[in-house]
């Protein structure tokens, strides 16, 4: 287990913001952590939607139950999470 | 004995110059200094100034201007303007002076390098004349906000905030020293004086003095009035450097300056001027909206400017003026949101009348900027402050040193510019940000953003209260709400009428 800081960039949001994580937690988890720095703060929820995370730089999405550590993201690394 | 008129002996003694005899040329004027470049003294001594000024005139005329800054501001005390003006107001004045006052000083030693390093005789005479400029401006403007300092801890801040580790003293700072702290006299001229203070200090002196006219501030109007007479006078020393450069075959080098230093100006203007004339001038008094100010002083003027002198418009023109719509917006609302990390109390500007009026001068801000007020406003009516403030911090920018941002809501383009230098990873609010980054990686690549700083745990403990403390901002200095949240009542009103 380890921190491992991630730059969340949440649809709908005006600014990236830092989210530090356990790096052994999965990417849905991930999504929860930074939704709670944008929903319900300056994003309404979206019922019935998912939110997955993206690779900001090449948009690749990850698989939902993908680790952080198994991701090959780098620290402070920006993700997109988006609603599916 | 008579006086010689100026015009029978100006231009002799203005191109005065040095014969070293007792060390080199070379050795009284660094290269790393001087920044000459290699062009041969007799080409400096060509330096012709647009505006000739002698000492003894100087020294009328600056009597005369603090005479009348300072006049103004005796007769006016009696009438309490602070204590009776909008806290919107008060908040722009609170910004001004800690973002301003004390960077006058460093300003000062900007103009000393160029009085001493210069190999233009004319510069060095004028860049003298601008030493006391800047001295004139730090000592005013701490002078003025100094008889407000009982009222609030937060006035402290004039002279406190760049004294600090607060995020936007460090931002101003890492503008500030890049532009005139570490370049040699000539990159100096250009970068401070052309692409600044002709670009950008128009606006802050006197954009903001229309609106401080309006709002029946004539202390301030004539404060920052008086202190642009200055600007517009020392800021021509770039001028003739650049064409200088041009004439000797240097057009690449003083574009890149150019372009350096008019994107590091337009970001800090984005997050100091842009929320103040958008957001804190009370509506009633804003002379013109900070897009329609921009758009004459920057457009209109300083892009005219720079194809006169021979060079071309910068390369990201195109994005500077779309972000023109956004920027400031992102950078107001982040300030809002995280408002106890700045020394005043930013106003939200959103009622219905200031979002009508923002909805007109932007159009699509209720869709985009609104989307995130919308759900700030909810939060205040239902009785959830704490979802309005911050609990993370924002990614910060490792040029600019203000927040990532961009457009959100169903448009919502925020996007982060990476890059990976020598096993570091860096972030870039934009791709002009990146680029300045890119040009000497060598100047920048050491310095620690806010948020390496948090992450090398030189902030403790990790959380808003270890911030705070790190920043030096007390109980009585953080910002909160301008209007203590007054103008959600419109809003309470409106949701109880719909209920």
């Amino acid at each position: 287990m380890a921190l491992f800081p991630l730059s969340s960039n949440f649809e709908g949001d005006f600014v990236l913001q830092l989210v530090p994580v356990d790096d052994e937690i999965t990417m849905d988890e991930v999504a929860a952590a930074c939704a709670e720095h944008s929903v319900n703060r300056r994003v309404r929820p979206q019922a019935g939607k998912v939110m997955r995370v993206r690779r900001h730089t090449d948009g690749e999405i990850f698989a939902r139950d993908m680790l952080v550590k198994d991701s090959g993201l780098m620290p402070t690394e920006t993700i997109d999470i988006i609603w599916e | 004995m008579g006086i010689l008129d100026r015009s029978e002996y100006y231009d002799l003694t203005r191109t005065t110059n040095w014969s070293p005899s007792y060390v080199t040329e070379d050795e009284l004027y660094p290269e790393s200094m001087s920044g000459s470049r290699g062009i041969p003294m007799e080409k400096w001594e060509a330096f012709d100034e647009p505006y000739k000024v002698a000492y003894g005139e100087y020294v009328m005329t600056q009597r005369e201007k603090d005479s009348g800054a300072y006049s103004v501001k005796a007769a006016l005390e009696r009438s309490n303007f602070v204590e009776n003006a909008d806290p919107g107001w008060v908040s722009t004045l609170k910004a001004h002076y800690g973002a301003i006052a004390v960077p006058e000083y460093a300003a000062m030693t900007g103009e000393a390098r160029m009085a001493r390093f210069s190999k233009a005789p004319g510069n060095r005479n004028m860049a003298v004349y601008g030493m006391m400029d800047e001295t004139r401006h730090g000592q005013i403007q701490l002078y003025f906000p100094h008889e407000h300092t009982d009222k609030s801890r937060q006035w402290d801040w004039a002279h406190k905030a760049m004294h600090t580790n607060e995020w936007g003293a460090l931002a101003a700072r890492h503008f500030f020293d890049d532009m005139m702290m570490t370049r040699d006299a000539i990159s100096v001229s250009i970068m401070l004086t052309f692409a600044f203070e002709t670009g950008f200090t128009n606006m802050q002196f006197l954009g903001l003095a229309a609106d401080a006219a309006e709002a029946g501030d004539h202390t301030f109007a004539n404060l920052i009035s008086s202190i642009q007479t200055d600007e517009a006078r020392h800021a021509q020393q770039g001028g003739p450097n650049l064409k200088i450069l041009l004439e000797n075959g240097m057009k690449e080098d003083a574009q890149r300056m150019i372009d350096v230093s008019f994107w590091r100006s337009w970001k800090l203007f984005s997050v100091l001027t842009g929320p103040m004339m958008d957001y804190y001038t009370p509506l009633e008094h804003r002379a013109q909206s900070f897009k329609e100010f921009m758009q004459e002083w920057i457009i209109g003027q300083f892009e005219r400017q720079i194809h006169d002198i021979g060079l071309d418009t910068p390369w990201y023109w195109d994005e500077f003026v779309r972000a023109l719509d956004e920027t400031h917006h992102g950078m107001h609302l982040g300030v809002w949101y995280w408002r106890p990390t700045v020394w005043w109390n930013p106003a939200a500007g959103v009622s219905p009348d200031e979002r009508d009026w923002l909805e007109e001068k932007y159009p699509g801000w209720n869709d985009s900027w609104g989307s995130c007020w919308d759900v700030i406003i909810d939060n205040l009516v239902d009785g959830k402050p704490e979802l309005t403030g911050p609990a993370t911090l924002p990614m910060i920018c490792n040029m600019s040193n203000i927040p990532i941002v961009g457009t959100p809501g169903p448009g919502w383009n925020v996007k982060d510019y990476p890059l990976e230098h020598n096993g570091r990873l860096y972030h870039f609010g934009s791709g002009p940000d990146r680029w300045c980054f890119e040009q000497e990686p060598e100047r920048y690549q050491g310095h620690l953003s806010f948020i390496d700083r948090f992450l090398a745990g030189q902030i403790q403990p990790m959380d808003l209260n270890g911030g705070l403390a790190y920043m030096g901002l007390s109980p009585g200095e953080m910002g909160d709400d301008a209007h203590d949240y007054a103008w959600v009542a419109h809003y309470q009103t409106e949701q109880r009428a719909a209920s």
